[in-house]
């Protein structure tokens, strides 16, 4: 205790450079938990898109689906496998058909996949209500790269052509009601949603699905009949994670360049305490403290340096930190500015497990820091250290 | 292959009005031959360029269809064998036998409007449509009945067609494929008949995928032979090499 | 006056050597930092530009519609005149045609009849020609798997996971079946020279590479190619330039009536990626401020602790009756000169280390197992033009600031007390 007020006291009377030292150290810790919190915050946002448009608690796919594969579409549906149903008729999941089919925007033929789902359903954030307030025409919803590649307009009609389950030709039109304006690809790109029952009525499947979505808060059955398979979220989610992890990467190098930095400020406080303060260790010396202890107080008051920038840190960078997280990062047209828009402010996210993490850090990397130069202390004679010489 | 055939449609004359089905049947009868070989040439219209191919088909009856491109210089050589429901093709340049299944069954044949499915289709319309007579229309000069056809299973590709039969040669002057939904799809349109081996022949014929815009894919008849002797090695794989 | 002073701080190690270090080290630091934002931000566009957009990319009207599609029958034609054009016209440009397609790939049993098909996305680009930029670009021969890269006509690549769907070894003959130009069936042999593996589960489940003269001649178009990708020469995305590139291209060049007219895009152009680039470099600029501002404090706090190490040498020259007007302009001096100095290494290091890290790069692929979506797996640093210069703003001037704060003490200092301090 009387070492940490020793330590306390000696920096506070160095005043300004102190304090310099510390701003520094602060900056440190909130750029490095604010940038580390945006790439957080990047990874949660996009997976929980893709949770909440797309994978929801995970899905069950048809055994013969591939979602590279889309001529294995015509094999890939079949009855719900009665354990899911029982999910699906509690409201915990919900099934999607998909069917292989083709458009035909001005005339000319795109490949699409048909998407049915249930209007009602509320498994995933897809805003599939509106495929429930079209009476005349098939009500149809699309994503705003799919309505950017076709030149399709809300309220556009547009021809979709497609086989049955016995390989008859169908068409029909049918009527854009909304366009998603989504980051989540996979519910984009050359795909129409329609209502389930209505693709199953259209295409000759009815009670069948390709795959079924559970709910974020669903368990998975504990049994699920053959030919249904469970896709986890690590599965479905892999994609995401690498990529997020490349981005931490790049950014650890600036995390470490940032330490640097403040390192060698730390590192220059204390070789010139060392240095200024030779009589005063060579005082405490005579005075009977070991060396050991004196470079203990000598690298204690530069990790106190990391102490009080945890402090200062903490005074400005919690409300800066809350502030972020609740307005987030309003992210400029990553995708055209038209239709529903999703995902467009992006909220870091600054976890426990950050913020600690970072402090640990960085305290280590200060005591560290300020031990080095105090090794010298051993080889210091007590005689010349009051003379104020050192080697 | 067939699909095309059976507008080679040699004319019969019949004194009664017949029934829808009646009509069919004909139209069927009078396109069958024992064997047919006859030379066309396929105009794709595309974005770009106007192509034309010639190609030399021998057909046996129903099962089985050999066809050879004879121009441009380079489809010259490439082989289609249609046996049953099977299709291969060979082409000299790569010197393999390739067959055309699954997912490839739907692409266009040559850029055409028309898939290899199409042309696989079987001809017997009378075996997988019910006809009724919904009336009669002139077309290309010529009083046509004009019948609906609805598909008696549930495999077929098109669930209804109409067609415009010619009430005195019985000849299908004009056809329409629809969607299950009744949306059309495509139509076939006969340009002119002539008269080839003694028969009365759709001389040219216009496919046209309606979905898309385009101009079309024009057929034409050049020569046909019914009837002739077709040894049976040209109907098999061997011969696709030679 | 200053020739003394150089003097005074070559030969005084304690005055120049451990403040001229600290703004070196400092210095060193920003330097290396900008440039590796710099390079992050290239790194998250290479892949792109590499493999889909090129920094700009040419095709016909018509093509850039349904670009999506790989529509071969509205590529561009008269290819080699227009590279010619092209190299000629932009001199500091990589120019390189690709086609991509879609076709069926199939493999013959013994008797050469079909065995297995699959459906194929090709890509053919330039890869006999060994000076061909390609195989920077797509870094082929680090993606091997099995085999070799093509070496000869109708060798190709095909991705391993297909390889081995559909049985198919090094060395085996397959048929590429696909559409020509004109719509007409086109079929052709290809020996599967070896097999690669590219990351992006999309092309490992179906890719084929092969070069672009013999797909030419497969797909019959002679002189033709989907699309003709422009890159920078040092291989980075320079966004005005590129825009303007593309903007004076199509005033010369694009028919607004003719669907097969050339247009040229710029990478930022395509797939929704000017957002992309407006958001990473709205970050680049946040992190470069704070690097910047936390230098600053640091030499700062550095020129603070310069001033304090002198105190003994300050009295001394005080008591000698030296001026305090002139001791504090000799201290300023020293410290610009400091300033300078350090500045002055420590961009050049900094640029020696970024430099090196921009040709070499740092390899991460040790850090991603299993790693399944096409990432640059070399993270590598950007020189930019402004690293040259923006390590002297901190560098002088807060070393500078330092002194000058800390100088003022000189002023403080009480002729009384002086020989009292120097007694010890």
């Amino acid at each position: 205790m009387l070492m940490f007020k020793l330590a306390l006291r000696n920096i506070l009377g160095a005043g300004l450079r102190t304090w310099l030292n510390v701003i520094v150290l602060s900056f440190s810790f909130v750029a490095i938990i604010y940038m580390q919190g945006i790439y957080d915050g990047m990874q949660d946002q996009a997976s929980q898109a893709e949770i909440q448009f797309a994978y929801g608690g995970g899905q069950y796919w048809h055994a013969a689906y591939d979602p590279y594969d889309p001529f294995s579409l015509q094999d890939s549906h079949g009855k719900i496998a009665p354990e899911l149903q029982d999910k699906i008729n509690d409201g915990e999941a919900t099934p999607v058909l998909i069917v292989q089919g083709s458009m035909y925007p001005n005339g000319r033929l795109k490949p699409v996949l048909l998407k049915g789902i249930d209007p009602a359903q509320k498994t995933v954030a897809i805003p599939s209500a509106v495929l429930a307030k079209e009476k005349d025409a098939i009500p149809a919803l699309i994503g705003a790269r799919t309505a950017r590649n076709s030149g399709l307009k809300i309220g556009d009609y547009v021809t979709i052509r497609w086989r049955d389950a016995n390989g008859t030709f169908d068409a029909q039109e049918v009527k854009i009601m909304e366009i998603m304006n989504t980051l989540v690809q996979s519910i984009d790109n050359g795909q129409i949603w329609m209502p389930l029952e209505q693709l199953r009525q259209l295409s000759g499947m009815p009670d069948e699905a390709t795959l079924v979505i559970l709910g974020q808060e669903t368990d998975s059955p504990a049994q699920v009949s053959l030919g249904w398979v469970h896709k986890d979220m690590d599965f479905l989610l892999k994609d995401l994670k690498q990529l997020v992890k490349t981005k931490t990467i790049g950014a650890s190098v600036m995390y470490i360049a940032l330490l640097l930095l403040a390192m060698l400020a730390i590192f220059d406080t204390q070789v010139l305490s060392l240095f200024r303060r030779r009589k005063e260790i060579g005082t405490l010396v005579s005075l009977g403290m070991t060396r050991v202890q004196v470079i203990k107080l000598f690298t204690f008051e530069g990790a106190m340096h990391g102490i009080l920038a945890a402090g200062v840190a903490a005074l400005y960078g919690i409300p800066l930190f809350i502030y972020s997280a609740k307005a987030g990062w309003k992210l400029p047209q990553v995708t055209e500015g038209y239709g529903l828009s999703i995902g467009q402010t992006l909220f870091p996210v600054f976890g426990a497990g950050l913020v600690v993490g970072t402090i640990f850090l960085v305290m280590i990397t200060v005591t560290i820091v300020s031990y080095l130069p105090t090794r010298r202390i051993l080889k210091l004679k007590p005689t010349d250290a009051l003379r104020g010489k050192m080697s | 292959m067939k699909s095309l055939l059976f507008l080679l449609v040699p004319v019969f004359a019949f004194a009664q009005v017949p029934s829808g089905e009646e009509i069919l049947k004909k139209v069927d009868e009078n396109s069958w031959a024992k064997t047919r070989i006859f030379t066309s040439k396929m105009i794709v219209q595309g974005r770009r360029a106007t192509r034309t191919i010639t190609s030399k088909s021998w057909v046996k009856g129903d099962e089985a269809a050999f066809t050879e491109y004879l121009a441009p210089a380079r489809e010259k050589g490439i082989k289609m064998l249609k046996m049953e429901d099977q299709l291969w093709t060979y082409s000299p340049q790569t010197d393999r036998i390739i067959r055309i299944s699954g997912h490839m069954l739907r692409q266009s044949v040559m850029g055409s409007d028309l898939s290899y499915e199409d042309m696989m289709e079987d001809a017997e319309i009378v075996k997988k449509y019910d006809a009724k007579v919904e009336g009669s229309e002139v077309v290309l000069d010529c009083e046509c009945w004009v019948l609906l056809l609805s598909a008696k299973d549930k495999d077929a590709a098109y669930q209804s067609r109409k067609v415009w039969v010619d009430k005195e040669r019985y000849i299908i002057l004009k056809e329409e494929r629809y969607a299950k939904s009744g949306k059309l799809l495509k139509r076939t349109e006969i340009l002119s008949v002539r008269r080839m081996g003694g028969r009365w022949v759709a001389g040219e014929i216009l496919f046209r995928d309606l979905l898309k815009s385009g101009k079309g894919t024009k057929f034409i008849i050049e020569s046909v032979e019914y009837n002739a002797d077709i040894p049976d090695y040209i109907f098999s794989k061997a011969s696709l090499r030679k | 006056m200053i020739k003394f002073l150089i003097k005074g701080l070559l030969r005084d190690r304690s005055k120049s050597l451990f403040p001229v270090l600290t703004v070196t080290a400092g210095v060193t630091l920003v330097v290396f930092a900008i440039c590796w934002v710099g390079g992050v931000q290239t790194n998250m566009m290479s892949a792109s530009a590499h493999f889909r957009t090129g920094h700009v990319k040419i095709m016909t009207r018509a093509y850039a519609e349904q670009s999506d599609l790989l529509p071969v029958d509205l590529a561009l034609v008269g290819t080699d005149s227009l590279l010619g054009h092209l190299k000629a016209s932009y001199p500091g440009m990589i120019w390189t045609q690709r086609i991509l397609f879609a076709g069926l790939l199939d493999v013959p049993d013994e008797s050469g009849e079909t065995r297995e098909q699959g459906t194929v996305a090709g890509i053919a680009i330039s890869v006999l020609d060994p000076g061909s930029p390609e195989h920077k670009f797509l870094e082929m021969e680090k993606s091997i798997v099995r085999g070799r890269m093509p070496q000869k006509s109708y060798d190709c690549l095909i991705s391993e996971t297909f390889a081995q769907k559909l049985k198919v070894n090094p060395g085996d003959e397959v048929t590429l079946i696909g559409s020509t130009m004109f719509g007409a069936m086109s079929m052709t042999n290809f020996t599967v020279a070896g097999t690669v593996r590219f990351g992006i589960s999309a092309l490992d489940r179906g890719a084929l590479i092969a070069d672009i003269t013999d797909v030419q001649t497969a797909l019959d178009m002679d002189n033709g190619a989907s699309e003709i990708l422009g890159f920078f020469t040092d291989d980075i995305y320079h966004r005005e330039k590129a825009v303007d590139l593309a903007e004076q291209f199509n005033i010369k060049n694009t028919d607004p009536d003719g669907e097969f007219s050339p247009v040229m895009l710029a990478l930022e152009q395509q797939e929704g990626l000017a957002g992309m680039l407006d958001m990473v470099g709205m970050m680049s600029s946040v992190i470069i401020t704070i690097f910047i501002v936390v230098m600053s404090i640091v030499l700062w706090n550095a020129g603070l602790m310069g001033n304090i190490r002198r105190y003994g040498e300050i009295g001394v020259r005080l008591a000698m009756g030296e001026a305090k007007g002139h001791l504090y302009r000799s201290l300023l001096l020293e410290a610009f000169a400091i300033g300078i100095f350090g500045s002055l290494i420590g961009t050049v290091l900094g640029l020696i280390v970024s430099f090196y890290l921009q040709y070499h790069g740092i390899d991460i692929t040790s850090f991603l197992k299993d790693s399944t979506i096409m990432l640059p797996d070399v993270m590598r640093a950007r020189v930019t033009s402004s690293a040259y210069f923006i390590g002297f703003l901190p560098g002088v001037c807060a070393t500078f600031l330092g002194a000058a704060i800390s100088g003022i003490g000189v002023y403080k200092r009480q002729t009384s007390q002086l020989f009292k301090e120097l007694e010890v």
